[in-house]
C-alpha cells in the first residue's frame, strides 16, 4: 500500500559547538494516508517542530527522508504550506497583499481575476472582510493567525504543517480557531500535521496523535488513533464514550515523559546501610483505601524500623504507570493488583515476559461492582436484571445504546471478578458491553458524565458514587468471591535478586503494616492519613464506609456490617496461595488478557517465593501459613480444582479461545532494561 | 463625520486652530520663550564683552540683502540662499551616492557573514576618520574642490548607512525567510518583495544618521576649500570682518540641517507604516 506522506527512518542530529553531537530525532517512522489529520504532541525540546520542519523541507535529515507523493523532499516548496506559530505574516502588506503574495507566486499560470477570486474567497473564509485592507499590526492575534492559515489554504497545499498555531492565543480565540480549522479541513479534505501542546486540541483535531518521548534521540512513543467520526463536533467529541480513556491516556504519556526527565537529570544511586543492599526505595502505589500498608509503613515508621530508611512512596495515577514505572525500574517496587505480576511474567500485551515475584499479598476484598443509578431507577436489581437490560434489542425507546463499564486496568481482579460475574448471568463481556479502562480515581467523574454505565473498582470510589447519588452497588467482591487476593507486592526477580536482603526487610515492613492495618483500633487514625491529600486525598464520609463504618450499597437499605471488607492481616491474608494465582491465570486465559502458561507449575513457583514469606514470618514472630491445595468455589459454586486448571478453564461458555503456551522463563530471566 | 457648507468651512477651520491652539499652548510658548531668553543673553553678553554683535546688530548689519533678498546677485557676491542651495546640492549628490553605495553594501554584507568579517576591521578603522581628514587626499584624486567636496560627503554619510542596512539584513527574522523559502520566491523577487521592505527602518536609521554627518562635513569643508557654498560663505564673511553675516549663515546652516533631519524623517515614516 503506498502512502501520501511517508517519513522513512529520520535522524536529525546536529554538530555542537563543542565538537560534541546532539541526536535530536532517532529513528522517526511515519505513514500518512491523503485527508489524514495527525498531531505531534511532546514536551518541549522532544524535536516535534524539527520533525515538522524536515516535513516542510526548512531542515535537512541527517539520515532517512521524508517522501510525499512517491517524491522524497529535499527543498521547501509551496506544495507543504506552513502556518508558523508566530504568524510570520509581513508586516508592511496588508491582509490583502499578503495572501496575494503567495497566490500570485504560486497560482502565477492562473488569469488575474480568477487569482482575485481565490484571495478574496479565501479571506471570507477565515471571515476577514472587513480587516482586508489592514495591516498585520493592527490586527489581534487570533485575526493573524487567521491570515496565516487563509495564506496557507489559499494556495492549495497538498500537505499543510502547522507548529503550535493556536499556541499564543487566549482560550476563546483558540476555541474558535479550532472549529474553523477543523471545518475547513474537513470541507476542503487536506493533509494535515500539526504541532501542540493542547491535549483536548489534539483530540479535537486529529484522526491519529503521535505523542514522541523526550530528546535527546526523540522517537516516536505510542500512537493513538482518535476512533471519532468526522464531520465532528466539539460537544460531541467531549462527550464521545472514548473521549476521556484517550485524553488519559495521553496526559499519562506525558506526565510518564516528564518523570523521566526528572528521573534522567538526578542520578539514582543505591545507598547500602545496616546490612541491606539499598535502603533508598521507590514503592509506587494508586490512592485506593487498599494501599494503607504502604503508607501505614512509612508514617508509622515500620520502613525505618527495619532499615528502609528512604523509602519515597509515588503515587501513581493508574496502574499502566505502574506497571510501566517497574517494568522500566523507575520504581524499585509497587502496590500491584494480584493478576499484574502473573501476566507481566507470563508476558501480555506485546511485551515479552518479565519475570516478577510476589512473597506477600497486600490486601484482601475491598472492591465493588458499581451501577448507575439511572440503571438502577430503571429497575435493574440484579445481574439477571442488568442482563436482561443489556441483551434488550434495540428499539425506538432504548437508543440502542451499548453499555460501557470502567475497569481500571485488564490484569486487575476488578476486570476479572466483573467479567466472572458478567459472565456468570449470561453476560459475554466482549459481545455485550463494552469494557474501558479507566484509572480509579476517574471513575466516578465519568460515571456522572455519562461516559460508563458503572465500573468495578476500589474503595473510596463506589461509595463516592453511592454517597453522591450517582450509583448503586450492585455487589462487593464479598458477594463474588470472599477473600480473594487483591493486592500483591510486586517487584522483578532480577531486582529481587540483585537486593534480597532489602526485600526480605521490605516484606518484614510490609507484614508489620498489614498486622497494624487489620487491628480496627488503629482504623481511625489510619483513616486520618488516608484522606491527606499525599495519599488518597479522600472525604471520610466516603472512605469510612466497609474501612470503618457499615457499608452502604445505595439500595435504601441499612448499610451492612461488612468486617472483612477490607481485610489486611486476619486469616493469613498475606501469604499467596498459588492455587489462587492459579485461578487467577485461568481467567487472564479466559479473556485473552495472556496465554494459558503450559508449565504453569513451573511459573507459579518461580514467581511466588514463598521462602522469603517464611523468612520473615518466622524472624517477626508471626504464625507461619502453609500451602493450601484444596479445590474451592466463588459463589456459583463452579469448583476450581488446582490439579486440572485446564478442565475448568474448557467449562466455561462464554470465554475467549484460549491459548496454552509454554512459558520459557530462563531465556528471559536476565532481561534488565 | 459631518456635512459642511463652503463658508462653514473657514469658521470651522478657525475653530480647529483655536482648540490645536489651546491643547499645543505649552508646546508652542515655552520654545518661544526659550528663544528670548536665549536672545536677550546674548544681546547682555556682546554688550558686556563688546567682542560679538548681538542680535539687533545682527539684524541691523545683515537686513539687506542678506535677510530680505536671500537670492540676490552680484558679481561673485551671492545671496545665502544660493549659497546654501550650492552647498544642498553637493550634499545631494555625495548623500546620494552613499545611500546607493551604502545599501548595496549593507545588504551584502548583512547576507554573507565572511563578507562581513572580511571587511568590518577595515571599516571601523575607516569610520573613525574625521571628514576633514579625507580633504587633502580628496583634493589629491579629483584636483578640484567641487568633486572633493562631494566625495568627503560621501565617505562621512556611508558608515552609518552600511552598518544599519547590514544590522537589519542580519536581523531580519527566519520566519519571513522562511516564507519566502516555503513560497519559493526567486532572488529579485525576495530582494523586492521581502529583503528590502523588511530593512526600511533600520535603512532609514541610516539615512537619517547621514544626513546629520554628511552636511556637518560639507560645511566644514567648504570652510578649507571651497568658492561657493554656506561654508565658504562663513569664511569669506569672517576674512572680511563680517560676524553678522558669520551668525545669520550659521542660523541658516541650523535651520537646514535640522530640515534634512525632519524630511529623512518624513521620508521614513511614509514608507515604513508598519511600525
Amino acid at each position: 500500500m503506498s502512502f501520501f506522506v511517508e517519513v522513512d527512518h529520520v535522524d536529525r542530529i546536529f554538530d555542537l559547538a563543542n565538537g560534541g553531537q546532539y541526536i535530536a530525532l532517532k529513528n522517526i517512522e511515519l505513514k500518512m494516508q491523503q485527508g489524514e489529520f495527525v498531531s505531534l504532541v511532546g514536551h518541549s525540546g522532544c524535536g516535534k517542530s524539527t520533525l515538522l520542519n524536515i516535513m516542510a523541507g526548512l531542515d535537512q535529515p541527517t539520515n532517512g527522508g521524508v517522501v510525499l507523493e512517491g517524491r522524497e523532499v529535499t527543498q521547501p516548496g509551496p506544495d507543504r504550506m506552513v502556518v508558523f506559530q508566530n504568524y510570520s505574516l509581513l508586516p508592511w502588506l496588508t491582509v490583502y497583499q499578503n495572501i496575494e503574495l503567495a497566490v500570485n507566486k504560486v497560482m502565477s499560470d492562473l488569469p488575474v481575476a480568477e487569482r482575485q477570486s481565490i484571495i478574496d474567497r479565501h479571506i471570507d473564509l477565515v471571515g476577514l472582510r472587513n480587516a482586508v485592507h489592514k495591516k498585520p499590526n493592527e490586527l489581534s492575534g487570533g485575526m493573524k493567525q487567521r491570515v496565516a492559515i487563509a495564506r496557507a489554504l489559499a494556495i492549495r497545499p497538498k500537505l499543510l504543517l502547522l507548529d503550535e498555531p493556536f499556541g499564543a492565543l487566549d482560550a476563546l480565540t483558540r476555541g474558535n480557531l479550532q472549529d474553523q480549522l477543523m471545518r475547513i479541513c474537513e470541507e476542503s479534505k487536506i493533509t494535515c500535521v500539526m504541532v501542540t501542546h493542547d491535549v483536548d486540541e489534539a483530540l479535537l483535531l486529529s484522526d491519529r496523535i503521535v505523542m514522541m518521548t523526550n530528546g535527546p534521540e526523540a522517537q516516536i512513543g505510542q500512537i493513538l488513533h482518535v476512533p471519532m467520526q468526522h464531520p465532528r463536533h466539539r460537544l460531541e467529541v467531549v462527550n464521545h464514550p472514548s473521549y476521556y480513556t484517550l485524553r488519559n491516556e495521553m496526559i499519562y504519556f506525558l506526565n510518564q515523559q516528564k518523570r523521566e526527565k526528572k528521573r534522567k537529570s538526578k542520578k539514582v544511586v543505591a545507598i547500602a546501610r545496616h546490612g541491606l543492599e539499598k535502603v533508598n526505595l521507590d514503592i509506587g502505589f494508586v490512592p485506593l483505601t487498599d494501599c494503607a500498608p504502604l503508607m501505614v509503613a512509612k508514617e508509622m515508621g515500620f520502613f525505618a524500623k527495619h532499615g528502609l530508611e528512604e523509602v519515597t512512596l509515588s503515587r501513581e495515577p493508574s496502574w499502566k504507570a505502574i506497571l510501566e514505572g517497574v517494568a522500566s525500574n523507575r520504581l524499585d517496587a509497587a502496590q500491584m493488583v494480584a493478576g499484574m505480576p502473573l501476566a507481566m511474567t507470563v508476558g501480555f500485551n506485546d511485551s515479552p515476559p518479565l519475570p516478577m515475584v510476589i512473597s506477600l499479598v497486600l490486601s484482601r476484598n475491598g472492591n465493588a461492582i458499581t451501577l448507575d443509578k439511572d440503571i438502577y431507577d430503571q429497575g435493574v436489581r440484579s445481574l439477571e436484571d442488568f442482563a436482561a437490560l443489556v441483551k434488550q434489542p434495540a428499539n425506538e425507546s432504548n437508543e440502542s445504546k451499548s453499555h460501557t463499564l470502567g475497569i481500571v486496568h485488564s490484569t486487575s481482579m476488578h476486570n476479572l471478578m466483573l467479567r466472572y460475574w458478567l459472565a456468570s448471568g449470561g453476560i459475554d463481556p466482549d459481545q455485550d458491553v463494552n469494557l474501558a479502562v479507566i484509572p480509579p480515581a476517574q471513575m466516578v467523574a465519568n460515571l456522572q458524565s455519562n461516559n460508563i454505565d458503572g465500573y468495578c473498582a476500589g474503595e473510596p470510589w463506589n461509595s463516592r458514587a453511592v454517597h453522591e447519588g450517582l450509583g448503586v452497588v450492585m455487589a462487593t467482591d464479598l458477594d463474588i468471591w470472599a477473600g480473594h487476593p487483591e493486592k500483591v507486592l510486586g517487584v522483578r526477580e532480577d531486582w529481587v535478586n540483585q537486593y534480597p536482603q532489602t526485600y526480605l526487610a521490605l516484606v518484614k515492613a510490609l507484614m508489620e503494616a498489614c498486622e497494624y492495618c487489620d487491628d480496627r483500633r488503629n482504623r481511625e487514625e489510619i483513616l486520618a492519613l488516608l484522606c491527606k491529600p499525599e495519599y488518597v486525598g479522600s472525604i471520610p464520609e466516603y472512605t469510612r464506609p466497609g474501612f470503618i463504618d457499615a457499608y452502604n450499597y445505595g439500595r435504601g437499605e441499612v448499610p451492612r456490617s461488612l468486617l472483612r471488607f477490607n481485610q489486611f492481616y486476619v486469616d493469613r491474608s498475606n501469604y499467596p496461595q498459588q492455587i489462587e494465582s492459579l485461578w487467577i491465570l485461568t481467567q487472564l486465559a479466559r479473556w485473552g488478557i495472556t496465554p494459558f502458561p503450559k508449565n504453569w507449575v513451573e511459573v507459579l513457583q518461580r514467581i511466588h517465593r514463598l521462602d522469603v514469606y517464611r523468612e520473615a514470618a518466622q524472624e517477626l514472630d508471626f504464625p507461619i501459613a502453609e500451602p493450601d491445595r484444596l479445590p474451592f468455589a466463588l459463589f456459583d459454586e463452579i469448583m476450581f480444582n488446582p490439579d486440572d486448571p485446564l478442565a475448568y478453564l474448557n467449562q466455561f461458555a462464554i470465554a475467549q479461545p484460549i491459548q496454552v503456551k509454554e512459558i520459557n522463563l530462563d531465556s528471559m530471566a536476565t532481561v534488565a532494561a | 463625520m459631518t456635512i459642511q457648507t463652503a463658508a462653514g468651512v473657514p469658521s470651522s477651520f478657525l475653530s480647529n486652530v483655536s482648540i490645536y491652539l489651546q491643547k499645543h499652548a505649552r508646546k508652542l510658548v515655552a520654545p518661544v520663550i526659550g528663544f528670548t531668553v536665549a536672545l536677550f543673553v546674548w544681546q547682555v553678553f556682546s554688550t558686556i564683552t563688546k567682542a560679538l554683535p548681538g542680535p539687533i546688530e545682527v539684524v541691523q548689519q545683515t537686513w539687506d540683502p542678506f535677510i530680505i533678498s536671500p537670492f540676490f546677485k552680484e558679481g561673485d557676491d551671492k545671496g545665502l540662499g544660493w549659497q546654501a542651495l550650492a552647498s544642498l546640492q553637493r550634499v545631494a549628490i555625495g548623500y546620494t551616492l552613499a545611500a546607493v553605495v551604502g545599501i548595496a553594501v549593507g545588504v551584502l554584507i548583512g547576507a554573507i557573514p565572511i563578507a562581513y568579517e572580511a571587511v568590518d576591521p577595515m571599516f571601523q578603522i575607516l569610520r573613525t576618520v574625521p571628514p576633514l581628514a579625507w580633504l587633502p587626499i580628496a583634493l589629491a584624486i579629483f584636483k578640484d574642490s567641487g568633486p572633493a567636496g562631494i566625495f568627503i560627503i560621501f565617505v562621512t554619510a556611508i558608515w552609518p548607512i552600511i552598518y544599519n542596512t547590514a544590522v537589519g539584513v542580519q536581523q531580519m527574522p527566519q520566519d519571513y525567510k522562511n516564507v519566502a523559502k516555503v513560497l519559493r520566491l526567486s532572488g529579485g523577487e525576495y530582494f523586492f518583495s521581502i529583503l528590502l521592505p523588511s530593512i526600511v527602518p533600520y535603512m532609514f536609521t541610516g539615512l537619517k544618521l547621514g544626513i546629520g554627518l554628511a552636511w556637518l562635513a560639507i560645511v566644514a569643508a567648504e570652510m578649507l576649500r571651497g568658492d561657493t557654498g554656506i561654508g565658504f560663505f562663513i569664511w569669506n564673511s569672517y576674512n572680511s570682518g563680517s560676524l553678522s553675516e558669520v551668525i545669520l549663515a550659521l542660523f541658516y546652516i541650523g535651520v537646514i540641517g535640522f530640515l534634512l533631519d525632519k524630511l529623512i524623517g518624513y521620508f521614513a515614516s511614509f514608507v515604513s507604516t508598519d511600525k
